[in-house]
């Protein structure tokens, strides 16, 4: 990161004068900080990390004396944009009347890290603090320039300055009607740069307060516009026909009838990209396209072999155990053999969890303006710069030519990296020169967009006589999340030359276990998978807080103490989020018949520390397995904004729940059998548990991540849970009450 | 043939008589506020009023509205008290609820019926009522605490 010999430095230049960003207002910009990125690739997803002097091109001074901040994160519900606000309100020492944050266009500034991993506060707060800290000098130098007073006289005030007469100027008088951008030896060296937000808590001003989001209003209002609810003059309207099944290829559509509705503009086939759709229709109004959709009567050649057995085979961790034919060792340690010689007590198990959808509320949507001098776009994405890409490629333009206008997204949960709706809008738009919008239906999102893979534990460990982890022999198979919509022939070399880190997120258990063994295969199916809520972080820790709880029982030791007495000593973190939640829950209080509690924890990417109880009840005569309950106790380090934290661990354990009790995606005749809610239903908020949140903040920690947090210990926080009240040991999601009571039906 | 939507009357174009009052308020009358999520009534997201009770908007026809009054999520506070927000959204704002916001006006207009209907609801009557409305975010807690909060200010 920073190397100052970067060729795209030139780039950062050439932007800022392009897009006539640096019109306005007073602005840092740093032109020799530029990563390099991958431009020159075809159309992959923005994965670097922001370099250490990103931020300069974020938060602007106006000649109002207003904030404006260009959110390098996109939106969409997480609130990272309020956080990051609050840091820069921290440095500038301005209330949130004082700041405009604004979801940056793809012009409005450089390519930055697409909004996955819950790294928008972990890898932001640091380069934001640091760019709106060297603004708030650069506007000190211009006090000092015109009260012809040194700049160690300036001192801080509201929105401005305190002078050593008692007077005060704010930010308001000090901007400049011309332009300005600080860079190069304008900017105050790290170690002299005062840094406001790496106070401690007690002196912050903004960090730590329960901002609410500016949004709240225009939301409840039904102001706020969704990339759904945009429309532009003399826009067309089109839908696109996926195949049905995967790999199904066209034969024939029935063309002029469609074209013969009045209304329809026109009829597009295009064999080429599955990804962008078959079959495009275009029309004048949005209320002739489900007739014409019926007129075309698409035909299909679709390959019914796979199914659900077939899919299931090739995820079978048995049978690659049995064939000792795994691709990749994670991790070896001690002698395995030797280690299951001290167990006193043994348990193996195996563990799957299925194909998971994301079931966000809004179906994606996109529009597209293909036009000589641009081509312009308006979409909710996780990723604006991937779809300013893709869109390029389609259209055969360059990707300078292409604007993506972003919006807030109706839930992304990984499941909006890619706008395909957007990319076959651009499509049409190219084809019948027209502004084109093209929305995805609830059937279209569930079938066409991509998927949590399928995971298959096993796991054979045990319990020394003294209580602690005897031996921990893992083996996993999934399928890579990294390449998952890769083409087969490549993705395969790739999975064989590295395990996926997405996939394998948080396979390593936090205890202290010398002799042990994990292994992992990737297993490619014709099912796109892609990334979805913690990835691989949920399914694993399913398998490995279940098998921590299977080996307490066994050994007849408390699941709470036994956790406590295998984690290595420096764990305090994790270890004091654990003894949080049993105080608060009431952890070892006595239950009623068919009720249990159960305990779970995990580090969420070796930073963040959270540990879940849950109560759960079996109701016999509805047949219904219940979570009442659920209290989680963090430790993500320093909170920016307890509410919005507070918030997405609420949304994390009620997604816990849903994916153990209610959610999978399973295959037929060559097709994804789920098409609406009634086959997929995500948790109602008549089963969803009170949730109680606790936040555990160690003094002078930074911040970590908090947007899927929350949500590994959940499965088999229940899993033990529901132990606890039958005595039956689930080891497989979902978790009906008719899997639970498999054996007795 | 004409209706009305939030206290105005509206034409509706012959051509669009047996269209759903959904894609009608989005495609036609540009209220927006009023969402598509999965088109057969199983996600609440387009839930509007029809005559101050709660109504799925994506199951229901233009044609079959007749004389009643429609009330979407730009018109409830003007239909409540002419104010510019109904308790309940008053109570949302307070309570800190929307994440993404995207079922949020679905989630506001059945519970603002509710409280029409019963302005003192029991957990259990929030729990019900609430339960046809989806929230993938899944703030369900902040939404009964919103609930209970604006029923105590009503």
């Amino acid at each position: 990161m920073g190397k100052n010999t970067d060729p795209k430095s030139i780039s950062r230049r050439h932007f800022l004068k392009k897009s006539s960003w640096i019109a306005a207002g007073i602005t840092v910009a740093s032109f020799g900080a530029y990563r390099v990125v991958r431009a020159n690739m075809p159309a992959l997803p923005t994965f670097d990390d922001p370099g250490a002097t990103d931020g300069l091109t974020w938060v602007q001074a106006l000649n109002d004396g207003r904030i404006r901040f260009f959110c390098p994160r996109m939106e969409m519900g997480q609130g990272a944009g309020l956080g990051l606000s609050q840091v820069v309100a921290e440095e500038l020492n301005i209330d949130q009347s004082d700041i405009d944050c604004i979801l940056p266009d793809t012009d409005q500034t450089p390519p930055f890290q697409m909004t996955v991993g819950s790294q928008s506060i972990a890898h932001f707060f640091d380069p934001v603090s640091w760019a709106a800290a060297q603004l708030r000098e650069a506007l000190r130098r211009l006090a000092a320039q015109k009260s012809g007073l040194p700049v160690d006289q300036i001192k801080d005030g509201r929105a401005g300055f305190s002078l050593p007469d008692g007077t005060t100027v704010g930010y308001d008088a000090l901007v400049p009607a011309a332009p300005v951008v600080v860079s190069g030896d304008q900017l105050v060296p790290d170690d002299a740069l005062l840094r406001h937000a790496l106070n401690g808590t007690d002196r912050h001003q903004a960090i730590g307060q329960s901002w609410r989001h500016p949004e709240l209003k225009s939301i409840v209002t039904g102001q706020m516009t969704y990339a759904r609810d945009v429309s532009i003059p003399d826009m067309a309207y089109g839908a696109v026909i996926y195949p049905p099944a995967f790999g199904a290829g066209f034969i024939k559509a029935d063309t002029a009838k469609a074209r013969a509705i009045p209304g329809i503009i026109g009829v597009e086939i295009n064999k080429g990209d599955g990804f962008v759709g078959i079959v495009g229709i275009v029309a004048d109004n949005p209320f002739v396209l489900a007739d014409a959709i019926e007129a075309l009567n698409v035909q299909w050649q679709v390959d019914e072999n796979l199914n659900q057995t077939e899919i299931d085979a090739r995820f079978d961790v048995e049978k690659i155990r049995a064939d000792n034919d795994f691709d990749h060792t994670l991790l070896s340690s001690g002698d395995l053999a030797a280690g299951r010689q001290n167990a006193r007590m043994r348990v193996a198990g195996r563990y799957d969890t299925p194909f998971m959808a994301h079931a966000a509320i809004e179906p994606r949507s996109g529009l597209a303006w293909v036009r000589d001098d641009k081509v312009e776009v308006w979409c909710g994405t996780q990723d604006s710069y991937f779809v300013q890409k893709r869109v390029a490629k389609i259209v055969g333009r360059k990707v300078d030519d292409v604007v993506v206008h972003t919006h807030r997204m109706g839930g992304g949960f990984g499941g909006r990296v890619p706008c395909q709706a957007s990319e076959a809008a651009a499509r049409l738009s190219a084809t019948f020169n027209r502004p084109v919008r093209v929305q995805w239906d609830r059937e279209t999102e569930f079938q066409n967009n991509y998927f949590q893979p399928r995971f298959s534990h096993y796991i054979d460990a045990g319990v020394t006589a003294d209580g602690t982890i005897s031996h921990w022999d893992h083996d996993v198979v999934s399928s890579s999340i990294l390449t998952g919509l890769v083409p087969s022939f490549i993705g395969k070399v790739i999975d064989m030359a590295k395990a996926d880190d997405g996939t394998v997120r948080g396979i390593i258990p936090q205890y202290t276990i010398p002799d042990r063994r994990i292994r992992y295969s990737a297993v490619r199916t014709p099912v796109p998978v892609n990334a979805w809520r913690g990835l691989g972080s949920a399914p694993n820790a399913f398998a490995i807080e279940s098998m921590m709880d299977e080996l307490a029982i066994k050994a007849g030791i408390d699941p709470l103490q036994f956790r406590l007495q295998n984690l290595p000593p420096d764990s305090d973190r994790l270890a004091n989020v654990l003894r949080r939640v049993a105080e608060i829950s009431g952890w070892g209080k006595p239950t009623l018949a068919n009720t249990g509690h159960g305990l779970a924890c995990a580090v969420y990417k070796d930073e963040t520390a959270v540990a879940v109880v849950v109560d759960i009840q079996i109701d016999h005569t509805t047949r219904e397995v219940r979570v009442t309950r659920v209290w989680c106790a963090q430790d993500c380090g320093l909170v920016l904004n307890p509410h919005q934290v507070e918030s997405q661990i609420m949304g994390n354990i009620i997604w816990g729940c849903s994916m153990s009790l209610k959610e999978q995606i399973t295959f037929a005749a060559g097709r994804v059998e789920q098409d609406n809610f009634h086959l997929y239903e995500p948790l109602r908020h008549a089963s969803a548990p009170a949730v109680t949140v606790e936040l555990v903040v160690p003094i002078d920690t930074a911040p970590s991540a908090v947007g899927e947090a929350a949500l590994p210990p959940v499965p088999a926080a229940i899993a033990n849970a529901t132990f606890a009240a039958t005595g039956r040991r689930n080891r497989r999601l979902p978790m009906t009450y008719e899997n639970i009571f498999a054996d007795t039906e | 043939m004409d209706i009305f939507i939030n206290g105005s009357s509206v034409a509706v174009p012959e051509k669009l008589h047996d269209v759903t009052l959904l894609n009608f308020l989005r495609d036609f009358t540009g209220l927006t506020g009023t969402k598509f999520g999965c088109g057969i009534g199983l996600c609440g997201a387009c839930t509007v009023h029809v005559d101050g009770v709660a109504t799925r908007s994506c199951q229901t026809y233009v044609a079959d509205i007749g004389d009643a009054q429609v009330t979407t999520i730009e018109g409830l506070a003007q239909t409540f008290s002419g104010g510019a927000l109904h308790p309940i959204q008053q109570a949302w704002i307070d309570e800190g609820v929307p994440q993404c916001g995207y079922c949020q006006a679905g989630q506001i207009m059945t519970a603002s019926a509710l409280l029409r209907r019963n302005p003192d609801p029991t957990d259990t009557d929030i729990r019900e009522e609430m339960n046809g409305n989806l929230c993938r975010c899944g703030i369900y807690d902040r939404i009964r605490r919103a609930i209970t909060s604006a029923a105590q200010e009503l």
